[in-house]
């Protein structure tokens, strides 16, 4: 990516005017020892990359509005929803990466756009150690139930994980038009009268401390990590109808001016090498076979506990907003 | 025109020329952008189906009740607080003072998220008073503190700063010679208080409480992070819309909340020059802390002081006590079981983690510098041609209080994304230099407000009598003015600093992989896999206050002693 004049002046001073490339600008919500151990892994393999980190509401919303002059090269770690608007917005360019070839068919893009690497279930986890698996809920429906009232937790609508699981409810009762049933809506506001609200990720954890929540509604590694922090046994309920799976994409920016390097970078990240070596380092599933195969069999017989919901996320994608703002609006 | 006249005049001019320059190409052209993207072809009838659908939703017309409720019962409480503590500072005796003022200090340093996650630590489900009440009382929830009373208390201990900054300096320049005039012709004591050194001190007070209202209107964390279910407030719903991509509707709100703050801000200027030339000693003669001689009322005053001191230093040294404990203790015990350095070792040692505090020390500092140069040069310009010109100008310093964060930052991004004219034919998208020009638009408005009123409050005979001695205006400038406001300089730049370094909307929008700010590393680490990381974030926040506390020590030292100026906000 083009760098300023004078940020290039300062580097041509710290380098004593020898002339390097740019490093490739890749936009990621993957921070931390993720994008710490990312771009160690990436530096390596021989490619010079910069991620740049922020939320992946900001980051999404940077890049439309950097649409005239986009800063990155390349875009990973939005989930679904957010990748499609971005390519109906025209940000990226078409490119079908090498490993492309085997990857299931939810994972590719029919227009040859954003290939997903990584997926992860939004699950119904519950603390076994006060709900018995008999008492729990048998599936995103039941949570209505008055028995459950109480003993869930709705996250900030501005996360990705509770977006994707209202987005899996409403689909739910959606018709072909996209279009949600009063009966849809009335079940969403049950379902928000009976859950204890959460802003922020300490209240969260504070009401699963206390012992009030017992059911986690969170994505797979996340209900893990909570159950080992606040310490209680917790176990996945495979849900009747499935749970929603949200899967992250990668693409290459329409604008970028290093597109070899891009490419070189976007067949390497998502390759069944290192997407196993991703998996065996952060306990996560990749969307790859070949790469499921070589992570641990933990992260293989983890993969296999629950059942994924089909939905249609460029039926969604159009509409979450709106959803969402009825849902702030109205209901919460 | 002399020679050195003719100077002068030029480098006003110049100077004029350049702070007009300053806000065209960073205030005004940005905000001109953001307001496209929120109307893309608006017209006033889309507006006015605009509102409509705004005040058609429920949510929406509950945050404008809850926030109206809220400023009008935050006003009362932190007057009553806020006027108590000043007392105990500077007019009573109390034993412990130096205590007091450091305890008092700290809304100064100790806000937004930081400080309503410090409540938290305290009063939340797994807090040490929680944990002490429930036992007292098994019926209580754990839950107890959230929604409107738990907003209002903490709002009550954390929007007392402007009492401390200013009704204390304003009580420091009471004329004791009065009060002790009272006494001795037999006035009682509460009759000095309300006759005598009320009246002294009123438009200091009327103006801190028109200040705290715009302060308790706009509060966003502290709602956000103990409302609970049930109670919101305007500015959670402001960002709320924008996040859902309705910045029209968004921007209605603000829109709506930026008249009432700009009229509260000209009522207080009216106040303001009211009160230019009234009251105040030309030397005075400082007061005398008074005892209190009834045994029970002395018991009671002390009670109360040392209770406010309480309330206002627990949740923030729970703040620190954890950024020495585990992380995994946080916000699952009650007082963390072990303590070590291992934190602030991470933080001095890493680079990775290191890095983001340098940047936004050095972007923040740059950001001071410039709104400090900016605003020092305008002001009493501004004061001194006091025409539509100079009103103006004014009041466009104030507009990104108009305009959600958020919106400015993305008009910075529409503005610069191309070669543009005002910057020489650069273009800023990207470069290191945005965030610290975007930090410097959004601090300013504070600035000129503060500025304004200290340099309001110097006596004009100073300049009067420097003038006719030949001084030249630069030299009164440096001579005269400056040393007399340097306490309020040294206050805003401390506490613009510790703003800026946890600044996240604007931030988050324009750095680049060269100047990642603070406060994005914060915000990850708040939701980061690592747990290590939210302690790393204590250690932050606490650096970041005990480096604002020092300037406000310094401030507070700066101001001591300093006869002639008359400080009224």
């Amino acid at each position: 990516m083009k760098k300023t004049v004078l940020t290039s002046l300062a580097g041509l001073l710290a380098l004593g005017g020898v002339v390097e490339a740019d490093p490739l600008v890749v936009y990621s919500p993957q921070g931390g020892e993720r994008a710490e151990w990312i771009a160690e892994q990436a530096a390596a393999a021989g490619h010079d990359i910069e991620i740049l980190n922020a939320g992946g509401g900001e980051l999404f919303d940077r890049l439309l509005a950097e649409k005239n002059n986009p800063q990155a090269d390349v875009v990973f770690g939005l989930v679904d929803m957010a990748m499609s608007t971005l390519k109906s917005e025209g940000l990226f360019q078409s490119y079908t990466p090498t490993w492309a070839d085997g990857l299931p068919d939810e994972y590719v893009d029919p227009d040859g756009i954003v290939h997903k690497f990584w997926q992860t279930p939004i699950v119904i986890a519950i603390n076994t150690d006060k709900l018995s698996a008999g008492e729990a809920p048998k599936s995103w429906l039941d949570l209505t139930d008055p028995a459950y009232k109480g003993k869930y937790v709705v996250g900030s609508t501005s996360w990705q994980t509770t977006r994707t699981f209202l987005a899996g409810i409403l689909a739910r009762f959606m018709d072909e038009n996209g279009k949600v049933s009063d009966e849809g809506w009335k079940f969403m506001e049950t379902f928000y009268a009976n859950a204890i609200l959460a802003n922020d990720g300490d209240s969260k954890t504070q009401a699963y401390a206390s012992g009030d929540a017992l059911i986690d509604l969170n994505w797979f590694g996340g209900a893990y990590r909570q159950a080992e922090n606040v310490g209680y046994t917790v176990e996945l309920i495979d849900t009747e109808g499935g749970t929603p799976f949200i899967a992250e994409g990668i693409a290459i920016m329409d604008g970028t001016d290093q597109l070899d390097q891009a490419k070189t970078f976007v067949d390497w990240f998502g390759s069944p090498e290192f997407m196993g070596a991703y998996a065996t380092r952060f306990n996560q599933a990749p969307a790859h076979p070949e790469a499921i195969a070589l992570a641990p069999t933990e992260v293989q017989e983890k993969a296999k506990l629950v059942t994924a919901q089909p939905v249609d996320w460029d039926l969604v994608a159009g509409r979450i907003d709106g959803w969402i703002q009825r849902i702030e609006l109205e209901i919460k | 025109m002399s020679a050195a006249r003719r100077l002068e005049r030029a480098g006003l001019l110049l100077g004029l020329c350049g702070v007009v320059w300053f806000l065209l190409t960073f205030l005004i052209f940005p905000l001109i952008a953001g307001l496209s993207v929120a109307f893309p072809g608006a017209d006033s009838k889309g507006l006015f189906i605009l509102a409509e659908e705004l005040s058609a939703a429920r949510r929406v017309r509950e945050a404008v009740a809850n926030t109206a409720w809220m400023t009008l019962a935050t006003v009362f409480t932190v007057t009553v607080v806020g006027v108590l503590q000043v007392m105990f500072l500077d007019y009573f005796a109390i034993r412990g003072r130096s205590l007091l003022k450091i305890g008092f200090a700290v809304p100064l340093v100790f806000g937004s998220v930081v400080a309503a996650a410090g409540y938290r630590f305290v009063f939340g489900q797994t807090g040490s008073v929680t944990a002490v009440l429930t036992w007292l009382f098994p019926d209580l929830g754990s839950d107890w503190f959230e929604g409107f009373w738990a907003v209002l208390y903490a709002h009550t201990f954390l929007m007392t700063g402007l009492h401390y900054l200013f009704l204390r300096a304003a009580l420091r320049r009471v004329d004791y010679s009065t009060v002790e005039a009272a006494r001795s012709l037999g006035a009682k004591e509460h009759t000095i208080l309300l006759r005598v050194v009320l009246p002294a001190v009123m438009p200091t007070l009327i103006a801190v409480t028109l200040l705290l209202t715009d302060t308790a209107m706009a509060s966003f964390a502290v709602p956000e992070i103990l409302g609970g279910r049930d109670f919101h407030m305007l500015s959670q719903m402001i960002l709320k819309l924008n996040s859902l991509r309705r910045q029209d509707l968004a921007v209605i709100l603000a829109m709506m909340f930026g008249v009432i703050v700009m009229s509260l801000i000209i009522a207080s200027q009216i106040v303001e020059q009211r009160g230019r030339f009234t009251g105040g000693a030309k030397v005075p003669v400082p007061i005398q802390l008074k005892t209190i001689r009834n045994p029970v009322w002395n018991g009671i005053a002390h009670g109360i002081a040392y209770l406010f001191l309480a309330a206002n230093v627990l949740p923030v040294l729970t703040v620190v006590l954890f950024s020495f404990a585990p992380a995994a203790s946080i916000g699952v015990e009650i007082i963390p079981s072990s303590l070590s350095l291992q934190n602030y070792l991470k933080v001095f040692t890493d680079a990775d983690v290191l890095q983001p505090l340098l940047n936004s020390v050095q972007m923040s500092g740059l950001a001071v510098f410039f709104g400090l140069a900016i605003t020092l040069f305008s002001v009493p310009v501004m004061l001194k041609y006091d025409n539509w010109a100079a009103r103006t100008l004014d009041l466009s310093f104030f507009l990104p209080w108009f305009l959600p964060g958020v919106l400015l930052a993305v008009g910075m991004i529409l503005a610069f994304d191309t070669p543009n004219a005002l910057v020489g034919g650069a273009i800023l998208l990207g470069n290191w230099w945005i965030v610290p020009a975007a930090y410097t638009v959004i601090i300013m408005p504070l600035m000129v407000r503060f500025l304004r009123a200290a340099f309001v409050g110097i006596d004009p005979h100073y300049g009067e009598a420097a003038q006719s001695l030949g001084a030249s205006a630069l030299y009164r400038f440096r001579r005269i003015s400056l040393p007399l406001i340097l306490p309020t300089v040294v206050l805003l730049a401390g506490l613009k600093f510790n703003d800026l370094m946890t600044e996240y909307p604007v931030s988050a929008f324009l750095f680049n992989v060269n100047n990642r700010p603070l406060s994005l590393a914060i915000v990850d680490g708040a939701r980061s896999a690592d747990p290590e990381q939210r302690a790393v974030n204590l250690v932050y926040v606490t650096l970041i206050m005990v480096a604002s506390m020092v300037i406000i020590v310094l401030a507070e030292r700066l101001s001591m002693g300093r006869g002639p100026e008359r400080n009224r906000l």
